[in-house]
């Protein structure tokens, strides 16, 4: 169902929004242990720039503009180290994802995803194949590639309202 | 009023004929009103009262006055009882739950069956909460003396019966809280059987070398008080030298486990099976000599397999018996048997047989224990696959003196000293993936063994990474302090991974220092891992031996932490120490001796003495349907055989606590209690709506004699105002309840019925309240194809506290069906 | 002949021809009959999660529902894929609120979501439908002499509870048919770490940090060559090296390589065949290695 751009809700409330969204609802069991952290291969190679526990700490304080402005929240490689080893069994790399999803309703979202989304749309694949590339295919003895089913993901993308929450296009605070 | 002997189970299902009833008499209703200094009397109208009550048919004395629980008052009770005047009392007292036991004793004592009294309150149940409408508090009041009056002239005598009490008692697990409860039992006189399933006595106490805040020795324990000449009073001795094994009554006997329990509280008859030790515990000398020709060689597991040991031995620090014990797996029997040809005092039997027990005893005590969990499964720490990784007892065999290491950490991996070590708290313990509960002792454990390595090797590097640090017992916090002080470092951050560099052979711990916010990799010689506080091996197999609840992390269950600590659901078997939640030392030793004391007082009198105020099964009906045994929360109904395959229920007459859940659960009525029969609810039901006398439609409350009656009184107590077309009628437990009682109510004249229970985690009767929350459902999917709004109904779930609550409802419910608008009956 | 709807994904036919080629030939080979369905899109992996978790979920469903109606289990070939697709499977099956939720977003495109068919890594078709003796009885160029660095990336192990392919902290699946083929599956540091490769196009320089570590670490322990899986552990450590010598200025010449690939050679497919001018890392030596 198509999602209008909503009221940007009191900070106070921020848990309440990312637990009421898919991926977002384990975000409460965290008792800032510090396992993903630790776990994290880009907190131990960039720890000034990452660290999945201090977003988590952030969003529950309420600092949204803080988690949803940042770079951070754009470096999760989503390898799942920390979801794997969490003993709250906090989603955290879903919990992220809950993240960027808020930050892309905001207008917030990196160049790279906004050409995957371009790509997504009009081609059906987030890596556009070019023609060219299809006629080689058969030089290395490939069969020709089925053509994707662009017309039904259009109709899903509209039920879901990924067109109108792809609007803005500006870029992310470093 | 005679005593008789009650019948009890014996294991094949005998039954001893019970004495029979006597045939009713004429009933003789005496109706006692005070008027409670004349107070209520300016509300209600006793003259009106005390006419109506004349004209019930049955009431053969009705009498006024100030007070009749007490004084003149009680002693006109008792003259008509003994004048033989009547032989059913009926009072309307104020404070009824105390003035009804200083009535029925009066009356016992003055000839009649104790039973045969009924007490209503005049005062919180009526005159208080309808004040301001007195006319329509009389009508009330007349409804509540007919409900009393014909309740009485059913009820038939209930007796008392005596069981067995067997003054024994087997106390179940050696380690210190099962020491200290089978001592102070045996101190006190009663026949202690002290079963313990390895060959010595100790258990986590005797591995574990001190125990904090005090660090004095863990397998120290109390003095026996038996005057044992041998031995000087003091107040705390090593357990070898106390004297404890010379305690008379006292009978240890290790290598032993509990295998069937049948019988009842009182008299159980347990048997334990006990396997050989193959040495003689009276002719054992301990000198060693066994161990020097003993060509076998195994690794010694109580010594976290830092070293060897040889298939026959004996445990250090010596705790009890001082005899040494043979590994039957380990032993070679006859084909070396170089033992017994060296042992002086031909203490070693290698033919010796396991055999089986059967001790009689009145009570058990549960003081199995717990064990540490096993974190290979933690497999981001290695644990089990890298040797320089390990757990707490472990590390405690290292420090102990005695130990295979003299009291030196060490890296197992290469027996070196270890110079780094780091402690991992919270191994499988706060952690949804394994165990979510908090083992409660390994911080200060922790604290306890990092000051121990600082205190002897003051130049060890000591760190802990924590979560939290929980210290909250007496005299902790400075623990925590001194650790400190002796420079123990901490890192707060729980490790993601614990890995090996082969290069430098060093441990390498990640993890995040969140104070600092920095990630670490800290190296080590030693991983100590804080691992979690688990329930012995044996508990699920113990708690189907005992019929035993288990909690939802798979310790036995107390019946109420606060209300009833170390009691169980069975009468008679009770629980203490680390068997319901890891302890430190000082509780466990407090829990030992409320059990100890608990389990004195079920048995003390030789006897036990039950009123007979149970529930009873009548056999004709019975249509073996199974539903009662499972509802009943003690355990108290049994299936007998009938022989041609069919079963009949059976109530135990000394587990049965009388709450009526079975009744409730009973699809054909085949049980009732013999203080509330289905005729006295049918009787009271019909008295109490037969007076109306108000504006108001009539609203029947069903009310549990808890929590329920509680607030009932409190909103009373309180003066709240709620109407007087409210009528109570008060069951033992709200799941007594049936569907048919609450379409019964309508049907004689209510047009809103209420049931007040207890919450349902609250239920003085475990699920009573609960299970007629599902009848109450039932019954309005029922008035809803009948044409009667569901609304109609409605069930409460009170406390004490929640009086006004009770007033509210009670007004709302009147509201709602004058606003429904009289009942359409076909 | 057990039959697979074939699930190519994006990167693959995109940036890596040779893997597919690598894995048509291999699977065809060892008697797996891959079909071709027409309307498959992409799977919705983490770039698109992340602008709309719910969006993603549906369009993961939508392939799945294109293999129900074929009747046909999935198998991938990138990890990414298996994941995105499997968790959805996963997920869609159990949770009914979920499942009513993406079925009425389905229903715009005509279909729904059944919850009748597996999704399936290709290494789960090796081990359980080809299976161990049969594979090594079809090794004819054993790779005795390789020492390999497994790599098999995050995504076809975590998160475990959803996925169930291996144990996620001593995995053996992907050891196992390496060793299969005649090569030794060595052990390294951080061998399950990930190679940071989702992280190219926004955070460039951590990313390369990040498999320059993977490097190292496989380098270090005298692998002959890194295994994957995933074709975007393969970019980032292939075509990563290139960039390692331009920023960190070392050169490693650690060949990456895909199983599909040493798999295709060693059941005798000829190197010739494979499209092997896409690696940046010249695989010469492992070549010569297997004769």
């Amino acid at each position: 169902m198509a999602e209008e751009k909503s009221e940007k809700p009191p900070a106070a409330d921020f848990t309440r929004e990312i637990t009421s969204r898919l991926g977002g609802e384990t975000i409460v069991h965290c008792y800032q242990c510090g396992t993903c952290a630790s776990t994290c291969p880009v907190a131990r190679t960039a720890e000034e720039r990452y660290n999945p526990r201090q977003i988590i700490r952030l969003a529950l304080l309420g600092q949204r503009e803080e988690v949803l402005k940042g770079d951070a929240i754009w470096l999760c490689a989503s390898c799942y180290n920390c979801q794997e080893r969490c003993p709250q069994k906090v989603e955290v790399a879903d919990v992220i994802y809950a993240l960027r999803n808020l930050a892309i309703r905001e207008g917030i979202i990196p160049a790279i995803y906004t050409e995957f989304a371009a790509g997504l749309t009009s081609e059906g694949r987030i890596v556009p194949i070019s023609k060219f590339l299809e006629k080689k295919r058969a030089d290395s003895g490939l069969p020709p590639l089925k053509p994707t089913g662009i017309e039904a993901l259009k109709k899903i993308l509209s039920a879901t309202g990924f067109d109108k929450i792809m609007f803005k296009k500006e870029g992310v605070s470093q | 009023m005679t005593v008789r002997k009650g019948s009890f189970r014996q294991s094949k299902g005998k039954r001893k004929v019970r004495a029979k009833v006597k045939t009713m008499e004429e009933t003789k209703v005496g109706v006692f009103l005070s008027d409670c200094g004349g107070q209520i009397a300016k509300i209600l109208d006793f003259e009106a009262l005390t006419n109506f009550v004349k004209g019930v048919p049955g009431v053969t004395l009705v009498a006024r006055g100030s007070e009749f629980w007490r004084g003149e008052g009680l002693k006109t009770i008792v003259d008509a009882v003994k004048a033989k005047k009547i032989n059913r009392v009926v009072v309307a007292e104020s404070i009824p739950k105390i003035s009804e036991v200083a009535i029925a004793k009066a009356v016992e004592e003055a000839g009649l069956n104790p039973y045969m009294v009924e007490v209503i309150d005049l005062k919180d149940h009526c005159a208080w909460p309808h004040k301001d409408t007195p006319q329509e508090a009389t009508e009330k009041a007349k409804a509540m003396l007919l409900a009393a009056i014909e309740k009485a002239k059913l009820q038939e005598p209930i007796e008392k019966a005596e069981f067995p009490a067997v003054k024994s008692v087997l106390v179940i697990g050696g380690g210190l809280a099962g020491m200290q409860a089978a001592e102070d039992l045996a101190d006190m006189g009663f026949q202690v059987y002290l079963v313990e399933k390895e060959p010595f006595l100790g258990g986590l106490a005797a591995k574990a070398v001190r125990f904090f805040p005090t660090d004095d020795c863990a397998i120290c324990i109390q003095s026996p008080t038996t005057n044992l000449k041998a031995v000087a009073q003091t107040s705390r001795k090593c357990v070898y030298r106390s004297g404890f094994s010379e305690i008379p009554n006292l009978n240890v006997l290790t290598n032993a486990k509990v295998v069937k329990v049948v019988g009842e509280p009182g008299n159980f008859h347990v048997t334990v099976e006990r396997k050989p030790r193959y040495v003689n515990e009276k002719k054992c000398v301990a000198c060693d000599l066994c161990t020097s020709v003993c060509p076998v060689e195994v690794p010694d597991e109580y010594n976290a397999k830092l070293t060897k040991r040889k298939a026959i031995y004996i445990n250090k620090p010596l705790v009890y018996p001082p005899a040494y014990a043979i590994d039957a797996k380990a032993c070679k029997f006859h084909e070396c048997a170089k033992c017994v040809e060296i042992c002086p005092t031909k203490a070693i039997e290698l033919d010796q047989k396991p055999e089986q027990v059967t001790l009689n005893v009145g009570s058990i005590i549960v003081a199995t224990g717990f064990r540490e969990y096993d974190p290979s499964v933690i497999k981001e720490y290695h644990y089990g696959e890298y040797p320089d990784v390990i757990t707490h007892l472990e590390l405690a065999r290292m420090l102990d003196a005695f130990g295979p290491t003299k009291g030196v950490p060490v890296k197992p991996s290469n027996m070196k000293p270890a110079k780094r070590i780091v402690f991992v708290q919270c191994v499988g313990s706060r952690d949804r993936r394994w165990n979510p509960y908090c083992s409660s002792i390994c911080c200060m454990i922790s604290l306890k063994h990092a000051t121990m390595i600082k205190e002897a090797f003051p130049d060890a590097d000591v760190t802990i990474c924590y979560i939290d640090i929980r210290t909250t017992g007496r005299e902790h916090e400075y623990y925590y302090e001194r650790a400190r002080e002796m420079g123990v470092k901490f890192v707060k951050g729980r490790p993601s991974e614990i890995i090996h560099d082969p290069a430098t052979d060093t441990l390498i711990v990640e993890v995040e220092d969140e104070l600092l916010r920095r990630l670490l990799e800290l190296e080590a010689d030693l991983v100590v891992l804080a691992t979690a506080m688990v329930p012995s091996e044996d508990t699920k197999e113990l708690a189907q031996i005992l019929g035993l609840e288990l909690d939802q992390d798979g310790f036995f269950k107390e019946y109420n932490a606060k209300l009833r600590p170390t009691e169980t659901k069975r009468r008679g078997i009770y629980l203490c120490g680390g068997t319901v939640f890891p302890k430190d030392a000082p509780t466990t030793s407090l829990h030992a001796h409320s059990a100890a004391v608990k389990a004195a007082k079920f048995l003390m009198n030789g006897k036990i003495v039950k009123d007979l105020k149970v529930a009873v099964v009548n056999g004709d009906y019975c249509g073996n349907c199974q539903f009662c045994p499972v509802t009943c929360p003690y355990g108290a109904i049994s299936l007998e055989p009938q022989g041609n395959g069919h079963f009949v229920a059976k109530v135990s007459e000394l587990l049965c606590e009388g709450c009526g859940v079975c009744v409730g659960t009973c699809p054909v009525g085949a049980i009732e209690l013999r203080h509330l029969k289905p005729s006295q609810i049918s009787a009271q039901i019909k008295a109490l709506l037969s007076v109306n006398g108000t504006s108001k439609p009539l609203v029947l409350a069903f009310s549990c004699s808890e929590c329920g009656h509680a607030a009932v009184d409190s909103s009373g107590m309180a003066m709240m105002s709620y109407p007087a077309n409210v009528r109570v009628l008060r069951v033992p437990c709200t799941g007594v309840i049936q569907v048919q009682h609450i379409l019964e109510a309508f049907k004689a004249g209510a047009q809103g019925v209420m049931v007040v229970g207890c919450k349902p985690d609250g239920c003085h009767y475990e699920a009573g309240s609960q299970k007629a929350k599902q009848k109450v459902e039932m019954a309005k999917v029922l008035l809803k194809t009948y044409g009667i709004e569901p609304e109609r109904l409605e069930m409460l779930n009170l406390v004490f506290i929640e009086g006004d609550k009770f007033a509210e409802a009670a007004k709302a419910m009147t509201e709602r069906v004058e606003r429904l608008g009289a009942l359409q009956l076909a | 002949m057990t039959s697979y709807a074939l699930f190519l994904g994006c990167t693959i036919p995109a940036r890596q021809p040779h893997y597919e080629l690598a894995a048509r030939k291999a699977l065809t080979k060892l008697g797996i009959n891959l079909i071709d369905l027409e309307g498959m899109t992409c799977c919705a992996p983490p770039p698109l999660q992340s602008i709309d978790l719910e969006t993603s979920l549906a369009i993961s469903a939508y392939n799945i529902c294109l293999a129900e109606e074929a009747d046909l289990n999935i198998v991938t070939l990138c990890t990414g894929c298996f994941e995105s697709l499997a968790i959805a499977n996963h997920l869609l099956k159990e949770k009914s609120q979920l499942r009513e939720k993406v079925n009425k977003i389905l229903a715009n495109a005509g279909k729904e979501f059944k919850g009748t068919k597996e999704v399936r890594h290709y290494l789960q078709v090796l081990m359980n439908d080809v299976g161990i003796n049969s594979l090594k009885q079809n090794v004819v160029k054993p790779l005795d002499k390789l020492k390999v660095a497994a790599f098999s990336g995050c995504h076809l192990l975590r998160p475990s509870e959803l996925l169930r392919f291996d144990d996620p902290e001593r995995p053996r699946v992907f050891d196992t048919l390496i060793e299969a083929l005649g090569a030794k599956s060595i052990p390294y540091k951080n061998k399950l770490r990930c190679c940071g490769g989702l992280l190219r196009g926004y955070a460039d320089d951590i990313a390369l940090a990040i498999a320059r570590d993977k490097i190292v670490n496989a380098h270090n322990a005298g692998a002959d060559c890194i295994s994957t899986l995933c074709p975007f552990c393969f970019l980032t450590l292939d075509l990563g090296q290139m960039l390692i010598k331009t920023t960190y200025k070392e050169e490693y010449n650690m060949p990456i390589i895909h199983y599909a690939e040493l798999l295709s050679l060693s059941l005798g497919v000829e190197p010739k065949e494979l499209a092997l001018d896409f690696h940046k890392v010249k695989i010469d030596k492992i070549l010569e290695k297997i004769g």
